[in-house]
């Protein structure tokens, strides 16, 4: 007497051959990594919070060079974005002159001043510039959200430059601990007051405001890039990079 | 747009002689190639016949003050270069073209310029390219290049990636390689014997691709053997292993997989149909199950909607697919019982008319009916040797009942001895009713069949012993069975006269009232009877009595000519709740009612039945 409950029987060893594809495949998978790959030096990550971790400035600099090249890309593609898609024939270029809220603070504006100033003036500098840009991105989020067919690709890009600016000023503090211990600096920065312009109900204005802190964004973003690549070739490399 | 404007100076006699003021110039670029300085090219517009003079002007962002070019010869006609004083990082300059001629002048549309952006380094320089041979390792072409002068890597105020490329000499397309942030490169794969140009160029980390560098070339030698088969050897192993345990796999789990893609295709089931009763060709019993099925069903058809299924794996296994789920769950049947495992089984535990299950024992035995005011015959006729009397009878006693042989004749069954009863066949069907109603001759008896809950079963062919037996018209008891099963069975009707002059004599069925009695009249010989015609109306005989019933299951009739009314095959009323069963009889008898030519040609041709063969027995 046969007895068939439920599944039958085709599917059970239908099952069982799955699982016997998918082990032969990890093993495959295993065998071609081990063969083909060539070793990754993996770098030690210290977790967030922990006091007694000893991470080389080398690689603090590197990873902060890192996420800002990589925060500057995303502002430059956002940026582009938005202009390709709002801001055609609005002649926004025209009035987005000398109207970032980071204006007041005194970066330096070519090569030479960069290389003049000091490595701890200009690290508490891009401390500042960071800190200036938290307001601005968490309400960059929101208002790109409520935007009449949010753009997803412009909104995906906020929410992660938003995020990774986080972790940046993160890793500066970090730096800023390790080469500079003993001074403490009041936490400066630049007060955003955009948010009224980025909520206002006729959309020519509003659109301008986003596209305006959108150019300033990308502008920042590249000072910032620009500061810390000097600065790892000035204190890491011993300016020979 | 910024409309040109004409300025017509006193001087301007040249209008007359077709000059203008000219026309609108245009800036076709800014370039930065270290982001410390950058130029800016226009095109000029129409001189207007009057020779132009272009000047540059542009004011910075944050700043009111407005500027002229500082500079318009480092770039090369129509440009203006910006040295390191000059430029800003990251500040907008708004510049502005104005090309003046004697007419009036026009200014270009002013252009935004963000030095951050217009950064395009110039191609690497020294791209040096050599072969390299190690004793022990494999040949290789070694390039290395130097980043283009003017850009300060060092201090890291530009971080360049490289890109290289190269062909042989007579090809058409480049191979191109990404070589990151690093100056040198190898490249391994190269043909022995053919010349090779390579190009190099440079990207800033957030701005434009140089041009291509000018073109080196290598000669690689014809010595220069190339072994690269390690890949291979290890892709063809892994293959190899891979298709092992693919047969392997396939191997094992071919029937299981083949099963999964083409499944078996279940063969066609009816319900009831049992192909077995085709082959024997037993065709009243394979029509007879089809027509078992009761209505409304009951419960026990939920049966039929089981969810596993347990598949009986006797012989009679050949039409029924594992895992159809419309056939009911088989309990332990007997194997001599019918193979077809569908509902021909009985699932539904309603009286089955396949004439195996008769021979069940629970086939029980039948229930008499008593029929009201039915007298019982007080003198049989003396021809009857065997009187019948039912009350006298036990439970098991000389009941008349109806059974269906395939193999025998259709003819009604006669009285049989108490304790030979063979309570094997309990129903009848209507096939066999009418070959009861038509197989009568020379009597006429009444049918009356009322079942309660079973419907009639054929089970055995009933014989009828018509005329020249003295059936007696007998009382009925009603036997409570286990199942409640009733008997239809012809009382027998007395026609003594009859029965004493011929020996042999055939009943027709004349009637069936609306009790469901069924009026046999004794078939009317064309010669003989014309006299007796208009008589026999009168003495039309409803009934017939069962006289006796032999030991070969025949019964034997005689005519009874009283009371007409006398409903013998009554079924009790308390003995058996006449419900849905009734419905059925009502059924059964509505198709009985059809004309006799219709049973006859279900009987296949038999009409009449000969009472001699009785006579000879019972006597």
């Amino acid at each position: 007497m046969l007895r068939a409950m439920g599944r039958d029987k085709a599917s059970l060893d239908r099952m069982t051959f799955d699982n016997l594809t998918g082990s032969l495949l990890l093993l495959l998978l295993l065998v071609s990594d081990l063969l083909l790959c060539k070793s990754v030096a993996s770098l030690p990550i210290c977790p967030s919070g922990a006091v007694n971790c000893q991470v080389s400035l080398r690689e603090l600099f590197d990873r902060a060079v890192i996420l800002s090249h990589y925060i500057h890309n995303l502002s430059s593609e956002m940026f582009n974005e938005f202009d390709k898609r709002y801001a055609q024939g609005r002649g926004f270029v025209t009035k987005a002159i000398n109207s970032c809220h980071t204006s007041s603070l005194s970066t330096p504006e070519d090569k030479e001043q960069a290389q003049q100033i000091h490595h701890e003036d200009l690290l508490n500098l891009i401390l500042r510039v960071l800190r200036s840009w938290n307001d601005p991105l968490y309400h960059l989020v929101s208002e790109v959200r409520g935007m009449q067919e949010a753009p997803e690709a412009i909104l995906s890009k906020a929410i992660e430059i938003e995020e990774q600016n986080r972790r940046l000023l993160e890793g500066m503090e970090k730096i800023v601990g390790q080469v500079q211990p003993r001074i403490k600096e009041n936490e400066v920065y630049s007060v955003w007051s955009g948010l009224p312009s980025l909520q206002m109900a006729d959309e020519d204005s509003r659109l301008f405001a986003f596209y305006n802190l959108l150019h300033c964004l990308r502008r920042d973003s590249h000072k910032i890039d620009n500061y810390l690549k000097l600065l790892k070739c000035r204190i890491v490399y011993d300016s020979n990079c | 747009m910024v409309e040109c404007t004409l300025i017509l100076t006193p001087a301007a006699s040249g209008f007359f002689l077709g000059q203008s003021p000219p026309g609108k110039p245009e800036i076709i670029k800014c370039r930065s190639p270290e982001k410390e300085t950058f130029t800016c090219w226009w095109k000029p517009g129409a001189d207007g016949g009057l020779p132009t003079s272009y000047t540059l002007t542009y004011h910075k962002e944050g700043e009111t003050l407005t500027h002229e070019c500082p500079d318009y010869k480092t770039g090369g006609p129509n440009s203006c270069y910006f040295n390191k004083k000059h430029t800003s990082i990251w500040t907008i300059y708004i510049i502005t073209i104005n090309a003046t001629n004697q007419m009036g002048s026009c200014s270009s549309d002013p252009r935004y310029v963000d030095v951050t952006y217009i950064v395009e380094p110039d191609p690497p320089v020294n791209l040096t390219l050599e072969l390299k041979q190690p004793e022990d390792k494999k040949p290789y072409l070694w390039m290395r290049w130097f980043p283009p002068t003017l850009v300060d890597v060092r201090s890291g105020w530009l971080t360049l990636q490289y890109e290289i490329r190269l062909k042989p000499e007579k090809s058409a397309e480049w191979e191109i390689h990404f070589a990151g942030q690093q100056t040198q490169f190898k490249i391994l794969s190269l043909y022995p014997g053919q010349k090779y140009l390579v190009q190099v160029r440079c990207k800033p980390d957030h701005g434009f691709w140089s041009e291509w560098s000018p073109e080196s070339s290598i000669q690689i030698p014809n010595d220069f053997t190339m072994k690269d088969s390690t890949v291979w050897i290890f892709v063809a192993v892994l293959s190899a292993v891979f298709c092992l345990i693919m047969v392997w796999a396939v191997a094992l789990k071919g029937y299981s997989m083949v099963s999964c893609i083409l499944p078996p295709v279940p063969g066609p089931k009816i319900k009831g149909f049992d192909t077995h009763l085709l082959e024997k060709g037993k065709s009243e019993e394979l029509l007879s199950a089809l027509g078992c099925q009761e209505f409304p069903p009951t419960s026990d058809c939920e049966d039929l909607l089981v969810e596993f299924l347990e598949v009986d794996d006797s012989e009679d296994q050949q039409l029924m697919p594992a895992h159809s789920k419309e056939h009911p769950g088989q309990g332990m049947k007997p194997t001599h019982l019918d193979p077809d495992s569908d509902s021909g089984r009985g699932s539904c535990d309603s009286p089955s008319l396949l004439s195996e299950k008769c021979e069940e024992p629970r086939a029980n035995p039948s229930t008499f009916q008593t029929p009201e005011g039915i007298e019982k015959p007080e003198n049989p006729p003396k021809n009857v040797t065997h009187t019948w009397d039912p009350q006298s009878t036990s439970l098991e006693g000389k009941i008349p009942y109806f059974h269906v042989d395939g193999s025998k004749s259709s003819t009604w069954p006669l009285p049989q001895p108490p304790n030979q009863h063979n309570f094997r066949s309990s129903y009848h069907n209507i096939a066999d009713i009418c070959q009861l109603a038509t197989g009568a001759a020379g009597a006429s008896a009444t049918l009356l069949d009322k079942t309660d809950k079973h419907a009639f079963k054929s089970s055995k062919t009933i014989e009828t012993g018509a005329e020249g037996k003295a059936a007696e018209q007998r009382e009925v008891e009603s036997f409570p069975s286990k199942t409640d099963q009733d008997r239809a069975w012809l009382p027998p009707q007395e026609k003594t006269p009859f029965l004493s002059v011929k020996a042999l004599d055939y009943v027709e069925i004349h009637k069936v009232n609306k009790d469901g009695a069924l009026s046999l009249l004794p078939k009317q010989k064309e010669n003989s009877d014309q006299t007796e015609k208009p008589s026999t109306p009168e003495t039309s005989k409803e009934y017939a009595k069962v006289s006796q019933v032999t030991d070969n299951n025949i019964l034997v009739l005689t005519q009874d000519p009283r009371a007409p009314n006398l409903a013998l095959f009554e079924e009790q009323a308390k003995e058996a709740p006449p419900s849905l069963p009734q419905n059925q009889a009502q059924i059964d008898l509505a198709s009985f009612t059809a004309p006799p030519g219709n049973c006859r040609l279900q009987l296949g041709g038999l009409d009449y039945l000969d009472p001699a063969g009785f006579m000879h027995s019972f006597q």
